[in-house]
């Protein structure tokens, strides 16, 4: 990258030379079999696609980086991408776009540079930080959103926030979300056109059960290397150190953990805490390889260039892969969840027992494989059940979490669930058995 | 590198595995720290000493290239004659746009894949492959694996003949594409796995249990222990003692009818001395184990079948894995349970950390004992790691055998048959017929290129290739139309997001091959980005 004086000009076609787009031109030329009637093949869908669209990439990180050079090289000029993490040397063997020296350095700000600076004439923005700090007008003005996430949190979050932002009397405010996400050998693609089809949330589910440890085990009972590790993090940590938070970036915090977890596993004649297992079970080390991200990112930017053109049909709607034995996908509809809270639009019915304290409740909605809220607040339409913050509401509301529910709530009346992290509420009918 | 193989651990004195501690790990480790937990160190050594050819500096060519270099392969050389045109700047993300168009595309892909990894040697090399193939063909010996993109077919069938005819060569790994559509091959003769990562857990044999097993179960007195202690007996032991108790009153016979199981789930839970201890419901859930007789695998006696293992065979073969299935086959055969050698895996169950601890030690044990006893039928010298990874995954070994490039396209048997009846043979056609259809088409259509350089390709000269190549008489289904057209209407379109998506499965399946980890795919495996769906056709 020693010449960038080509590449900086952000306006369209002038850095465009001829047979640039010899490849992608064949396809935007002219229909194919399954291409639908409202293809406008050659000078206007090219006009559109490499002048007008706008597309926002959610991520800069294993998926992300593949999904920007897709983008860039497809012909997508204007391009934004939002990631808050900085560069680790563990991001290396497959977020490509970055280099040992870019450690430490923003993901978003540094893939940006990289794209411009290789691909002539494409424009990528970059945003530093959350999803959550843009309001609607930010991600009203693309055309286009794709998310390279490794983020559930997240995830629900622009699902939700797209949701909410279809008006049905403006086209426009639809805007298609193309997600993907890895582990290890398995990966998915999935096409989602809020409100039309199958959303995030109505999928809720899908999603693996993340391993946990009852306390009693880790305290009383250990039997695995990983009881020792949770033990290590979870009580040992905040016993010695108090407030100070654990960061688990921080090699010496890592460090402090495998002996504390290597010394109660010698006492118990456990074996197996490595500082690979150690990082691995407080981080939630999810393994990630260049591979399969590339597959997946490939889909997703797929998606995308025929959804933009018009000039194949798209996938509907979701795209399976699984290649530790072979080469296994699977291509099928999910279809939308009747209660979804997001797009469905509906009250949950949900019977409890007449029994159930409202903390008893709380466990419930966290632990409900298609609901899963962390940290939820309740209220009924007349008043505040319990409230997780402020902390006066907190305080004043704590008392209500040791009261039967059925005390609160009239069999048949409605609780709404908020939580910081959603930006919808969920509407619940009780009943009682 | 600081991790240890999985092995050597169990193998360490439990003073040292639970004292020795280890400090932070390098930065190699930490850089390649998501691919380790797939596969481990020796995976990664396998990469690392790997070589692998790349045949044209295509966009699909980078973009495998990328996969194989970020997780650090040993070597690439990328074989190309070309200079970049326009169109190869504007589709191809290791090119470096205007500025690289006119320069040796083998250079400058080179160059910018090698900024990826300072751990991988790339070399570009000028020549063409014809030249190869006539003059230098043993060149290619020096490679551990070979991948060809769109290369012209006469030349593809010269270099897969080659590679196919001496057993020095390399495995070929054949890439063609255009559009939205596209398919990959590897060409090997026989590939085996001892590290399949298998989801299916080997048995812990609860009913034939190993005898210092049977006693610590029948040692156990249920009924006047300690009640903290007997909610926490855990399931294993539960179910051994269970079942020798049930074996005792019905003439040595575990139960067998669906009543027999019912009366026997509800002799564990009859067990308990108080409704809330989840050990014995998690026996319960868990009696399935005493069900069926533990025997080895049908898929593992069916390896036990191969001539190579024929004393005769093995005395010709330097193989250490046929060695070892031999002696595995040996085991089977001598042992008295006539099982797979015990693992010492022991999956997490309800106990407290004594007894879980005094039965994980019965297993390891024992586990080491029939290793040692697996280890005097093995008649070839072995590496003790290599015998350790063996047993440990003796109970999902693979075998694959694969065929020669373009063999399925010269058995009109296999492809499709005149009259396609249910009770015919299974051709291609009949089980993967869509699939068959892009294999066919991809197949027609790098024919007609090169019969008639230049000439406009026409969807009726395609469909008459596809014709000719499946045999007159039989009928092509509708959906070759849709193949077809998508064909002639892209037919030299190399686009960005199918090589992207081909360069993520092809390396996928390379690094497969190369660390002889998880299982590669045999057969074609088709790709379809209009409607994104994959098929294997010809398994």
């Amino acid at each position: 990258m020693t010449d960038t004086s080509v590449h900086t000009n952000g306006n369209a076609t002038s850095s465009d030379w001829i047979d640039r787009f010899y490849h992608v031109d064949q396809i935007l030329d002219r229909p194919g079999p399954r291409t639908d009637p409202s293809f406008l093949a050659g000078d206007e869908v090219k006009d559109f696609l490499r002048n007008k669209c706008k597309i926002l990439v959610i991520g800069a990180g294993g998926l992300g980086c593949e999904i920007l050079a897709n983008l860039a090289l497809t012909g997508f000029k204007d391009i934004h991408v939002i990631d808050m993490d900085t560069i680790d040397i563990s991001n290396l063997n497959r977020q490509f776009l970055f280099r040992p020296a870019d450690v430490g350095k923003p993901k978003a700000i540094v893939a940006s540079e990289f794209i411009m600076n290789r691909v002539a004439g494409v424009k990528v923005t970059p945003y530093y930080g959350r999803i959550q700090d843009k309001d609607d007008d930010y991600y009203m003005q693309f055309n286009l959103v794709i998310c390279g996430l490794d983020s559930v949190e997240a995830r629900r979050w622009i699902n939700a926030t797209l949701v909410n932002l279809v008006d049905p009397e403006n086209p426009e405010s639809l805007k298609p979300l193309i997600d993907g996400g890895t582990e290890g050998f398995k990966g998915q693609a999935r096409v989602i056109l809020p409100t039309v089809s199958s959303c995030y949330e109505c999928s809720l589910d899908m999603l693996n059960k993340p391993t946990a440890f009852p306390i009693c085990t880790i305290a009383n009972t250990p039997r695995l290397p990983e009881h020792c590790i949770e033990w290590a993090s979870v009580l040992e940590w905040p016993r010695v150190h108090g407030d100070k938070k654990l960061d688990t970036d921080d090699p010496e915090h890592i460090g402090w953990l495998y002996t504390i977890a290597a010394a109660r596993a010698k006492e118990f004649k456990i074996e197996g805490v490595t500082w690979s297992l150690t990082q691995g079970v407080v981080k939630n080390v999810i393994p990630a390889i260049a591979s399969t991200n590339a597959i997946v990112a490939a889909s997703c930017c797929n998606e995308a260039f025929k959804i933009a053109t018009s000039s194949a049909a798209y996938l509907n709607n979701y795209f399976m892969l699984i290649g530790t034995e072979g080469v296994y996908s699977y291509t099928f509809e999910h279809e939308k969840r009747e209660h979804c809270p997001v797009c469905g639009g509906e009250s949950l019915e949900i019977s409890v027992n007449r029994e159930w304290t409202v903390e008893r409740l709380i466990e419930m909605l966290t632990e409900t494989q298609n609901i899963q809220i962390k940290k939820p607040s309740l209220s009924t339409p007349a008043k505040p059940i319990y409230f997780q913050s402020p902390p006066q509401l907190e305080e004043a509301t704590r008392p209500n979490l040791e009261k039967k529910v059925s005390e609160l709530v009239p069999d048949g009346g409605e609780v709404t669930v908020t939580a910081s992290t959603l930006p919808f509420s969920l509407s619940l009918l009780i009943t009682y058995t | 590198m600081t991790i240890p193989s999985q092995g050597s651990l169990e193998a360490q004195d439990i003073e040292v595995a639970t004292t020795a501690l280890q400090s932070q790990p390098d930065n190699k480790t930490r850089r390649y720290d998501r691919q380790l937990r797939l596969w481990a160190a020796t995976g990664q050594s396998a990469l690392e000493s790997s070589r692998v050819l790349v045949i044209s500096g295509s966009a699909t060519s980078t973009s495998i290239l990328k996969n194989l270099v970020l997780p650090g392969i040993g070597h690439f050389t990328i074989l190309d004659h070309e200079s970049v045109s326009p169109a190869d700047a504007g589709n191809n993300f290791f090119l470096e746009g205007l500025r690289s168009i006119g320069k040796p595309r083998a250079d400058e892909a080179v160059r910018l894949l090698s900024e990826l990894n300072d751990g991988v040697e790339g070399k570009a090399d000028k020549r063409t492959l014809e030249s190869i193939l006539e003059s230098e063909p043993e060149w290619l010996t020096s490679f551990t694996l070979v991948i060809a993109h769109n290369i012209h077919p006469l030349l593809l069938g010269k270099l897969s003949s080659l590679l196919w005819n001496d057993s020095t060569y390399p495995p070929l790994m054949v890439v063609r594409s255009a559009g939205f559509l596209a398919e990959f091959f590897i060409q090997f003769h026989e590939h085996t796995i001892i590290e399949s990562h298998s989801e299916t857990a080997p048995s812990l044999r609860i009913d034939k249990p190993f005898p210092a097993l049977r006693e610590h179960a029948l040692s156990l007195d249920f009924a006047t222990m300690d009640p903290t202690e007997h909610g926490h007996i855990p399931y294993v032991v539960i179910l051994v003692r269970v079942l020798e108790d049930w074996k005792k009153a019905h003439d040595g016979n575990p139960p067998k009818t669906y009543d027999e199981k019912k009366e026997f789930k509800k002799g564990i839970l009859a067990l308990k001395l108080k409704p809330d201890e989840e050990n014995f419901d998690e026996a319960e859930a868990q009696a399935y184990r005493c069900f069926t007789e533990t025997k080895v695998p049908s898929e593992i006696s069916a390896l036990f079948e191969d001539p190579v293992i024929s004393p005769e065979s093995l005395s010709q073969n330097p193989s250490p894995f046929f060695h070892l299935l031999s002696a595995l086959k040996e085991f089977t055969i001598q042992s008295e349970s006539h099982t797979l050698p015990l693992t010492s895996t022991l999956p997490d169950m309800k106990s407290d950390t004594k007894s879980y601890i005094h039965l994980q030690r019965l297993y390891k044990l024992r586990a080491e004992e029939e290793k040692q006893a697996f280890k005097s039928y093995v008649r070839a010298p072995v590496d003790d790691a290599l015998v350790d990874s063996f047993v440990k995954n003796a109970h999902a070994l693979q075998v694959l055998r694969g065929e020669q490039w373009g063999a399925f396209d010269a058995d009109k048997k296999a492809l499709g048959s005149p009259i396609e009846v249910s009770f015919g043979t299974a051709t291609a056609l009949l089980v993967t017929p869509k699939g068959l259809l892009i294999h066919l088409s991809l197949s027609a259509l790098s024919s007609l290129n090169t019969r008639e350089p230049g000439v406009l390709l026409t969807v009726e000269a395609l469909r008459a290739e596809v014709q000719a190549i499946i045999g007159e008489g039989v009928v092509l289904p509708d959906e070759l139309e849709e193949v077809i057209g998508e064909l002639v209407r892209a037919p030299t379109a190399e686009l960005p997001n199918t090589a992207a998506f081909l360069g993520g499965m092809v390396a996928q399946e390379a690094i497969k091959m190369i660390t002889k980890q998880y299982i590669p795919v045999k057969g074609y495996c088709v790709v379809d980005l209009i409607e994104t769906w994959t098929g294997v056709v010809n398994a």
